[in-house]
């Protein structure tokens, strides 16, 4: 057999073999993998271009080395999932690099990191002053993740005693003009809900580059068209709108109306509406 | 505009309200929002309710605007 014939067979079989080797090992991104994984990668990648370029002619004695180093590490994910021991001795342990808020030298010379690299590595999770950050650790994978004292996190609507109506995630239900009917089914709607949303607003389908649908079922369209000023849905705000107007109303009727029990059902009812109202506000209006 | 009349434009109002509020009671997902929202129509239809009867009894008192 040619030469170049032999190369070619041996380079595009170990091509799909390294490609299914490497499926084999996992899905986690190669940015997250600790320094020994890192090897074992390089090493697969080494011994398949000696193999492909025929610097190792036999080709038992190659595949067996590609084996165990696929094999090997599949074989030490498992254990480490099952023990704990193992996992620490296999991927290391994280390190706390501050603690209340002071530096741990040590920890720092131990994981050969110079006041510099701790800066940067700080300031990239958005902690430019060392004063803001209460605790800071290095995990195994060599990332740095930072605990920023209490007063300096992001407010949330937690802090702030705020009612925030529950949210789940937006489906897209029209991509590049076409419905995508899964989607509007996890929602429980249909195309004809779909085209009475389109009518509604007065665009037709093939000119919607997106539409989201959000939890409470509004539905966002992003056209093809920039030029078209499209509505955004307002019904909500609409409904607190009027809610109030009405509640109001009420009111004015209470103060008005000279006949007692009127009066009375009026301004019990305007104390509903109000109750209401501050019920709804967080589902309307955030 | 007499008081009657008054009365019922918040009453289409509040229908109105209603409406927009059945529809979001049946299209949301979330199942505190849904309950939210059929509380929301029950409070509604109470007020609702009151205000036909008053508007009965002013058409009553003022047979003259009836249908206004």
């Amino acid at each position: 057999m040619q030469m170049w014939i032999q190369i070619l067979l041996r380079a595009a079989s170990l091509f799909f073999v390294t490609l299914f080797l490497i499926r084999l090992m996992g899905k986690r991104n190669i940015s997250q993998i600790t320094s020994f994984s890192f090897v074992s990668y390089i090493v697969i990648a080494v011994l398949a271009a000696l193999i492909s370029s025929n610097v190792i002619t036999n080709l038992a004695y190659g595949f067996i080395a590609l084996g165990t180093w696929t094999l090997f590490p599949i074989a030490l994910d498992y254990l480490s999932i099952k023990s704990k021991l193992i996992h620490d001795f296999i991927n290391g342990k994280e390190m706390v690099l501050i603690k209340h808020g002071k530096i741990m030298e040590e920890s720092l010379l131990q994981a050969r990191l110079t006041g510099e690299d701790l800066l940067r590595e700080l300031r990239s999770n958005n902690a430019f002053s060392l004063a803001d950050v209460e605790f800071a650790v290095m995990e195994t994978t060599g990332d740095i993740n930072v605990f920023l004292k209490s007063d300096k996190k992001p407010v949330t609507a937690h802090d702030l005693g705020q009612k925030v109506a529950p949210m789940t995630e937006p489906q897209t239900v029209i991509l590049d003009g076409n419905v995508l009917n899964e989607p509007l089914a996890a929602l429980g709607l249909n195309k004809e809900w779909l085209r009475i949303q389109l009518e509604n607003t007065g665009v037709s389908l093939d000119n919607v580059f997106i539409g989201q649908v959000d939890s409470s079922g509004d539905l966002y369209l992003d056209l093809f068209d920039d030029s078209v000023e499209l509505p955004q849905p307002k019904v909500k705000e609409m409904i607190y709108a009027n809610i109030e107007q009405s509640q109001a109303s009420l009111m004015t009727f209470a103060l008005e109306t000279k006949d007692e029990n009127a009066k009375a059902m009026y301004l019990e009812d305007s104390e509903k509406l109000k109750q209401l109202m501050e019920k709804l506000k967080p589902y309307l209006l955030r | 505009m007499t008081v009657a009349s008054q009365v019922k434009q918040t009453l289409a109002g509040l229908k109105g309200v209603q409406g927009t509020l059945r529809i979001y009671s049946t299209q949301t997902q979330n199942d505190e929002t849904k309950n939210v929202f059929k509380e929301a129509l029950e409070v509604t239809d109470n007020i609702v309710n009151d205000l036909e009867k008053r508007v009965q009894v002013l058409e009553f008192q003022e047979p003259q605007y009836k249908g206004n």
